[in-house]
């Protein structure tokens, strides 16, 4: 095991049998190195949410194995794993899951309450720096709800951030802003990369945001196929 | 408050989610609160009234009464002396016999008794019935031939008295004790003179020496004492002629094998109090049963009203309890906040009920109500046990936390992808 990759995949095949049986990842192997920014391209439907969920051990139903930072993911126990998605990953979804009644400093520190081993002050000051890194302190008291739609999308960031997360997992999480909030996230994703030597991987249909990637993995109908290469979004027929 | 939550995640989520659902959690907490007040309620004024009756009785009646069990109608001699499949025996007017009721050696056994250890008190008793007569009204009554001071020693008499004196029983030779409501119908008073006749012709010129209220209809409206002399004398009998033997044990618990042991040893019936009142305690279970079915099926109403509201809150957070899950909240702590959710609701419906059924409690049984029925009391007498309190309130919250387990568990179970995914 190459202590550079702090994700490696082999051989990992998904099956749904509901409606039709239908092998939605076939025979998927691959490595992330730390602080690589790693971006997932492929036509609708050709697998990457599902990827996604699979790498970033939400999903932990496949056939193969998921290795992150030298662990296991299967070996681990339901709470380890939840313990261990706490402390290792941060998600950013396309859509910003903020808690509505809470405000956004009480959504950023969410993750750090279940974590714990700071002290409230600690957590606050933490989070507090996090909302400053992605320009939205001064929102910290607002409720969620009343946030615009890239204020959110930053605030969902910065709670993905505060526990000092090994990788970023995204999706699409640009798919739901317009041009100017995109490049302020994709900034934002940028400077992670380049200041803080974050991993990140995250799946898009954006191709600015290829552009900026150190790597390109494209999926079609569940497979690799050509990593590397800047896809082009002319979307395939579906199978 | 603010502090408080601040710590706390899992709580601030919860009353998040309650506040969010004001209107349903308040019917949710009043359900509960209903059924506490009811229980309390209920149970209070059931067994209040069931306590103070059986304190009635276990004052009034014996522990243990011994007495000639009489077969009113005996079998036919000639029965017992033919076979009756092909014959057909009629003997007509053939009379129970007088003589049987008394008990014989009845003193001997009194005295054997009042050796025993376990007995605190022991009365010879003589009973029968008779006219009272007052100048133009006359009123049937039950005449109790007693000792009165060992009558006493059994059943508290002197607390009874509303007047007169009970020492003036053995004082004078011919005093009589009437109840209460028999004084009333007759119209005499303490120290008036009335005439008892006994259904063998004698009649007694006798002086009201006490009235006596034990708070039972029944025994104030014919209750008579008179002393048991007074009663032979009546009946024509001699200075030994007893009916019954009543006796107080220490231990009223242990009446029924002392019971048993007696009737074997001295061969007459002897019964205990609980027997001698089996159908009053045949009734106060019906009702603790009736009762409870009520109870029982408010609370699993309110347990429902319970279920519903996690049950819409749970699909309506749906996307945050997957964000949660997905940011490293375990299942345990999904269950947890939708359990402390409904124990919220469970435990302030079930203090507001508790503090509601005590006031109602209360309430009531400040009503003058002069019930004149079964027992006669003047208010309703409610049963404060602080027992009650905690059986409804840990009943209230049992029922709750069980009608929000099924939510909570199955929003644990909730897979994130699916609902990540569905958005
Ligand atoms: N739970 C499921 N049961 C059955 N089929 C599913 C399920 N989830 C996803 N699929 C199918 O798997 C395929 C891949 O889905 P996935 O969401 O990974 O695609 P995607 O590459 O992310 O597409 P898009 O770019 O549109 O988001 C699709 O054909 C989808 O219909
Ligand atoms: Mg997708």
């Amino acid at each position: 095991m190459s202590t550079k990759s702090i994700i490696q995949a082999s051989h990992v095949t998904k099956t749904f049998t509901e409606p039709v049986e239908f092998k939605v990842l076939n025979d998927i192997s691959l490595d992330v190195e730390r602080g690589e920014f790693v971006v997932l391209v492929g036509p609708s439907g050709s697998g990457k949410t599902t990827l996604m969920y699979t790498l970033s051990t939400l999903d932990t139903v496949y056939d193969g194995s998921i290795t992150i930072d030298g662990v296991d993911i299967k070996s681990l126990t339901k709470n380890a794993l939840a313990d261990f998605r706490n402390s290792m990953i941060g998600f950013v979804f396309q859509f910003h899951y903020l808690l509505p009644d809470f405000t956004v400093l009480q959504n950023v520190m969410l993750p750090a309450q279940r974590k714990g081993g700071l002290t409230q002050d600690e957590m606050e000051d933490r989070a507090m720096k996090t909302l400053a890194l992605l320009g939205v302190a001064d929102q910290a008291m607002k409720r969620s709800s009343k946030l615009s739609g890239g204020q959110q999308q930053r605030v969902a960031i910065a709670r993905a951030l505060i526990n000092d997360p090994k990788i970023i997992f995204g999706d699409e999480p640009t798919g739901n802003l317009d041009t100017k909030n995109t490049s302020m996230v994709l900034d934002i994703l940028n400077d992670l990369k380049t200041e803080y030597h974050q991993t990140i991987l995250m799946v898009t249909h954006d191709v600015e945001f290829a552009k900026r990637a150190d790597r390109v993995i494209s999926i079609r109908d569940g497979r690799i196929v050509d990593t590397e290469e800047h896809y082009s979004p002319i979307p395939a027929v579906r199978p | 408050m603010k502090q408080f939550f601040a710590q706390r995640p899992l709580l601030r989520i919860a009353w998040v989610h309650l506040f969010s659902k004001k209107r349903q959690t308040i019917v949710a907490m009043l359900g509960v609160m209903f059924g506490v007040t009811v229980f309390i309620f209920q149970a209070g004024l059931l067994t209040g009234l069931q306590t103070y009756f059986i304190e009635k009785t276990v004052n009034t009646t014996a522990h243990l009464h011994i007495f000639n069990d009489v077969r009113t109608s005996r079998p036919q001699v000639l029965d017992l002396n033919s076979d009756t499949s092909s014959t057909w025996n009629v003997v007509r007017n053939q009379k129970p016999r007088d003589e049987e009721r008394r008990l014989r050696n009845g003193y001997q056994i009194l005295r054997d008794i009042e050796r025993d250890p376990r007995v605190e008190g022991v009365a010879p008793y003589l009973g029968l019935q008779g006219i009272l007569r007052y100048g133009m009204s006359q009123q049937a009554a039950t005449l109790a031939g007693v000792e009165i001071l060992r009558e006493d020693q059994l059943f508290h008499i002197k607390d009874n008295l509303v007047s007169g004196q009970l020492q003036r029983m053995e004082t004078l030779p011919n005093g009589i004790i009437l109840g209460f409501g028999l004084a009333d119908k007759l119209g005499v008073r303490l120290d008036d003179n009335i005439t008892v006749i006994s259904s063998k012709g004698v009649a007694l010129e006798m002086k009201v020496v006490g009235i006596s209220k034990t708070g039972i209809t029944l025994q104030d409206n014919t209750r008579a004492y008179v002393s048991i002399r007074n009663a032979q004398r009546l009946l024509q009998q001699s200075a030994a002629y007893i009916t019954d033997i009543n006796v107080r044990l220490r231990d009223v618990d242990i009446a029924q094998s002392v019971a048993t042991e007696y009737s074997s040893l001295y061969r007459y019936k002897a019964e205990d109090w609980k027997a001698a009142n089996a159908n009053i305690f045949g009734i106060f279970r019906i009702q603790n049963l009736t009762v409870s079915f009520v109870i029982i099926s408010i609370l699993v109403v309110s347990g429902f009203g319970i279920f519903n509201i996690l049950m819409t809150i749970i699909y309506e957070k749906m996307p945050d309890i997957a964000i949660l899950k997905a940011m490293g909240y375990r299942d345990g702590d999904i269950r947890v906040i939708f359990l402390i959710e409904s124990i919220a609701i469970g435990s302030t419906g079930g203090l507001l009920g508790l503090l509601l059924g005590f006031i109602a409690s209360k309430i009531v049984g400040m009503i003058p109500l002069n019930i004149q029925g079964f027992v006669s009391v003047q208010y309703l007498i409610i049963n404060f046990n602080p027992l009650f309190y905690l059986a409804a309130f840990c009943f209230a919250l049992t029922a709750t936390t069980v009608a929000g387990y099924f939510p909570a568990r199955k929003a644990a179970r909730f897979d994130p992808v699916e609902i990540i995914r569905s958005r």
